[in-house]
């Protein structure tokens, strides 16, 4: 889907007021007054925005990172060509991620254009890469990482296939 | 496990409306949920706790701004520590 830059500026500040309606904690810099589309040398628009979700107090921390990287394809029309959403639970000590990144690469080796991760055990890889369902934007990465955080239980890996 | 969400009809309870009334301030997106299916629907006690407060979030202004320089260290690299200036 294509977005005019107007148009992210207006779905960085949406994605950032839903993320703090359901209690997610934006770390610095994106908790500031002025929020930045970062673009980077090579013109590529970036979105990177880091939160903890409301985790008892008690608990450990529970990280949430959305990054989407946007190129322009044509005059003032921007494509997303890369996401890395994730979930970091450090207390139930799992990962979960939803990627497209490297898109050549995956779609020549796996014939698919994006891949998820599952770590039941945080930084132990039963599978490098499963099949994942593609996002359709930061707020569809949000429903799903936010709905495993909610369930309060360490993901079930086995239900993804395994891409090697 | 900690509890982190409420059903509808939790919500319906504490707020002593109907389970409908829920569903309809879910469906205006008033109320922040998460719909699981079209049958299920969850309510972060979080986000609860701060709408029934009454907690709207600032809107941001967002510009597009050059990406901050990131310095990247190497595997077991590590940045030395800032010199510390010392008046004499």
């Amino acid at each position: 889907m294509l977005a005019s830059a107007s148009d992210l500026l207006t779905y960085l500040a949406d994605l950032i007021e839903t993320l703090e309606r359901y209690a997610v904690t934006l770390l610095p810099p994106s908790d500031a007054d002025e929020v930045g589309l970062e673009q980077e040398p090579d013109g590529s628009l970036v979105i990177d925005l880091e939160g903890r979700l409301p985790a008892p107090r008690s608990s450990k921390d529970v990280d949430l990172l959305l990054f989407e990287r946007w190129r322009e394809v044509d005059q003032d029309a921007w494509l997303c060509v890369e996401y890395r959403y994730e979930l970091r639970h450090h207390e139930l000590h799992y990962r979960l991620a939803l990627h497209r990144h490297d898109e050549a690469h995956f779609v020549r080796h796996f014939g698919v254009a994006t891949h998820e991760h599952c770590e039941v055990t945080m930084g132990v890889e039963t599978c490098g890469h499963y099949v994942g369902e593609p996002v359709i934007d930061a707020f569809d990465a949000f429903d799903r990482l936010y709905g495993a955080w909610l369930s309060d239980q360490k993901p079930d890996c086995s239900v993804l296939q395994c891409l090697g | 496990m900690a509890k982190l969400y409420y059903t509808p009809k939790e919500v319906a309870e504490i707020l002593d409306i109907s389970d409908d009334a829920v569903l309809d301030l879910v469906n205006r997106r008033t109320l922040p949920a998460l719909r699981v299916s079209p049958r299920i629907t969850r309510i972060s006690i979080a986000a609860f706790d701060l709408w029934r407060e009454g907690y709207t979030p600032r809107r941001r202004r967002v510009s597009i701004r050059p990406a901050p320089r990131k310095v990247v260290g190497g595997e077991h690299e590590t940045l030395p520590a800032p010199r510390r200036m010392v008046r004499a």
